[in-house]
């Protein structure tokens, strides 16, 4: 391991110094992430799941509008031939658009011109046993693009739950290469959808719930070779940090506290796998994304901060090590896996000073947002008043300052406590429109009764040591299962919310904005709604076949602007519907928030696609037709 | 009496005080170092091991995953290394 590690410095080293040669040498390294950045402004595609580098799921678009919206109508339909939970959204290049499943992970392109005919699907052969490690039904969060280059044609990659990852030729399907990231026999799986950015794909890890302990790794798009691979907790030679690491903020810690936070090497199934999203910011060449919770849920098993899991991370994209680390939620007690979304923006702070930040709504009920440099903590608000773990988070000391009240512990069941462990926000990949400065949060409002329990780790087995009990929140209907879910447009300077809105159930699918001034986002029950970007009314909706679990995403082709949401209820949410449960605690305490909505909704698995009264290729009727 | 009782009372309140308040439960606010805030909740021990709370984990268990993550890595240096060789990739 030491060894291997020391190679990587080696290789690492040179890399850099190669990449500084060439800085030198004038020759600006014409990279196909520039080609990358050149599609993602263009409206006609949406080639990455936050539909750019800064992830905000914001379209220029706006021939649908407030005004025009209510015309809104199904243009065609495409059902993925699966059930469980459809995460993620299709992406758009060109003429094709690429469709991915729950497991067994099949990847579909259809052509914009004909959507009926699919043009080439890869379906991965899996060993079925991947199923019984996954901790929250078997999703995938979707496929990342790289455009190609002179060496190698472009490429869709995607991740496999039986931890491959596996790069297809974009034009036929043909496997170019395919790589092992995960071993499901250790509890190893992978949901989360890979990233491209530059000539590297970052992939993440699954299975804190298992024991996993988190890392992230990047290969290179032309040969499949790893470029590095930094774990989230451990030894810092294995964590991977910049000599500088933290300068900016030495209060955050800074050298040895993946070990010295544990106690022995408790570290070493500690969790800190990173299963959400990412962003990039081209300039800095630097990523980010937050790393999850520790392992096991049982606190009083593992003494001490647990770094660096739960932490926000800014990384050089070129050697993945880190300039900043802040962790969120030391020692967690309560599963606030640290993993969601992380929205870039440009926008002056209380001072007038312009800044390049990050913004990311937590599951432990904070929205943060640092200057995505420094790491400089600039803002951490409640996304909802009655998260009540934490009295505030302290900005001079970066430490949330804690209720012992609502805190976990062995021989003991709080109640009451909130977030619950699915947070007052989960997976779900929100927007940030620039014009208005609004975030747009799709929002859960859960609460819990929280018990611990002693168990032994063996790899390959569940590790997680908590019975929990979750129910809407306060301001919701406890009695009767509903009142789960908020959207609210936030204000990251001010703090303050344009608007707040309550939904039936947790909208944990993520929403997306448009500068046609609306806010479009899939609910549990089955609709897609469309919501005033100024006032939050509801100005549209559409009753879908399942529950959506995934974003919203737009594109336009010939001129007309489309809508398109993956449909196909599941995830962590509706874990008593598709696995037939009915204990309130089963599912780790997600069957009894839930039990409502086997009422609203059954499993489904497909896209549905929107345009303004339903303009489709279709209406060409001899589009598709069969011809002598 | 009541005054003696009152006396100490108020010392050993001082005495909390100048020793810099250690919290009546944890709040994650009293820091040893630098990243390192945790504390051992009232009725808890500082270090688990030994205690009714020690895990017991088995090394053997504990070191399985890295043990399956050098072997992923060595067979993918190997496809990859045949790749650059083959222009095949070879699974």
């Amino acid at each position: 391991m030491r060894e291997n590690t020391l190679n990587r410095l080696v290789k690492v080293g040179t890399a850099v110094l190669a990449g500084s040669v060439i800085g030198l040498g004038g020759m600006s390294a014409a990279v196909a992430n520039d080609k990358l950045v050149e599609l993602q402004k263009d409206e006609a595609n949406w080639v990455m799941q936050g539909k750019n580098y800064s992830a905000n799921h914001y379209s220029t678009s706006k021939q649908i509008n407030k005004k025009n919206v209510k015309d809104l109508s199904a243009a065609w339909t495409f059902s993925t031939g699966l059930l469980n939970g459809h995460e993620g959204a299709p992406l758009v290049v060109g003429d094709m658009m690429y469709i991915h499943t729950p497991f067994p992970n099949n990847t579909f392109a259809v052509n914009l011109n004909d959507p009926g005919k699919i043009v080439w699907e890869h379906k991965p052969k899996q060993d079925p046993a991947a199923r019984a490690v996954a901790c929250c039904d078997v999703v995938n969060r979707g496929l990342a693009y790289w455009p190609g280059d002179s060496k190698t044609p472009a490429m869709i990659v995607k991740s496999q739950l039986d931890g491959h990852v596996v790069a297809l030729n974009a034009e036929t399907g043909e496997v170019h290469w395919k790589v092992e990231n995960g071993d499901i026999s250790v509890g190893q799986t992978q949901t989360q959808a890979p990233f491209v950015a530059k000539d590297l794909v970052i992939q993440g890890s699954s299975g804190a719930e298992l024991g996993v302990r988190g890392y992230v790794t990047a290969f290179d798009i032309h040969t499949g070779e790893m470029a590095w691979r930094w774990y989230a907790t451990g030894p810092d030679s294995e964590i991977g940090l910049k000599d500088s690491f933290n300068n900016a903020n030495p209060h955050y810690g800074q050298k040895n506290l993946g070990t010295q936070t544990w106690e022995d090497d408790a570290w070493k199934i500690g969790g800190g796998t990173n299963w959400g999203w990412y962003a990039y910011d081209p300039d800095l060449e630097m990523f980010y994304y937050g790393s999850g919770n520790p392992a096991p849920w049982n606190e009083t098993m593992r003494p001490g901060d647990n770094k660096w899991t739960m932490t926000i991370w800014g990384r050089d994209i070129n050697t993945g090590l880190a300039e900043f680390g802040y962790q969120k939620t030391p020692h967690d007690e309560w599963d606030y896996a640290g993993v969601n979304v992380m929205m870039l923006s440009e926008q002056k702070d209380k001072n007038g000073k312009m800044r390049k930040l990050l913004t990311h709504p937590d599951r432990n009920g904070i929205i943060y947002t640092l200057d995505r440099e420094t790491g400089d903590l600039v803002s951490a608000d409640k996304m909802d008043d009655t998260a009540n773990w934490v009295k505030k988070v302290d900005l001079e000391t970066g430490l949330p300052i804690r209720d012992p009240e609502f805190s976990t512990r062995m021989g003991h069941r709080s109640r009451d406590i909130c977030p619950s462990a699915m947070g007052f926000h989960n997976q779900g990949m929100d927007s940030y429109d620039p014009e208005r400065q609004l975030f747009y949060l799709g929002l859960n409002h859960l609460c819990m009764d929280w018990e611990p329990f002693m168990l032994p780790y063996r790899a390959g087995q569940f590790f997680v040591g908590a019975n929990v009990w979750s129910y809407p929140g306060p301001k919701g209907d406890r009695q009767n299962g509903i009142g789960s879910g908020q959207v609210k447009a936030y204000n990251a300077i001010t703090g303050e919310f344009a608007w707040e809105k309550m939904e039936k159930f947790s909208v944990w699918g993520g929403t997306m904005a448009t500068a046609g001034g609306l806010v479009f986002y899939g609910t549990l029950d089955g609709f897609i709604k469309a919501r005033d970007a100024d006032t939050g009314e509801l100005l549209w909706k559409f009753k879908l076949p399942s529950g959506a679990i995934g974003h919203p995403m737009t594109y336009t082709h010939k001129g007309t602007q489309y809508v398109a949401i993956n449909y196909g209820v599941g995830g962590w949410p509706a874990v008593g519907l598709v696995f037939d449960l009915n204990d309130p605690s089963a599912g780790l305490g997600a069957v009894g928030a839930f039990k409502e909505l086997a009422r609203n909704t059954q499993m489904g698995g497909g896209v549905m696609v929107f345009s303004l009264d339903g303009k489709s290729p279709y209406n060409d009727l001899s589009i598709g037709e069969y011809e002598m | 009496m009541q005054k003696l009782k009152t006396l100490a009372l108020t010392s050993a309140t001082a005495l909390l005080f100048t020793l810099g308040a250690p919290a009546i439960a944890y709040d994650g606010t009293n820091c040893k170092s630098d990243g390192n805030c945790w504390e051992a909740k009232p009725g808890f021990p500082e270090k688990i091991k030994g205690s009714k709370f020690d895990p017991k984990h088995s090394e053997a268990e504990l070191n399985k995953q890295d043990t399956a993550m050098e072997a992923m890595e060595k067979r993918n240096a190997e496809r990859a290394k045949n790749f650059k060789e083959t222009g095949k990739w070879s699974y």
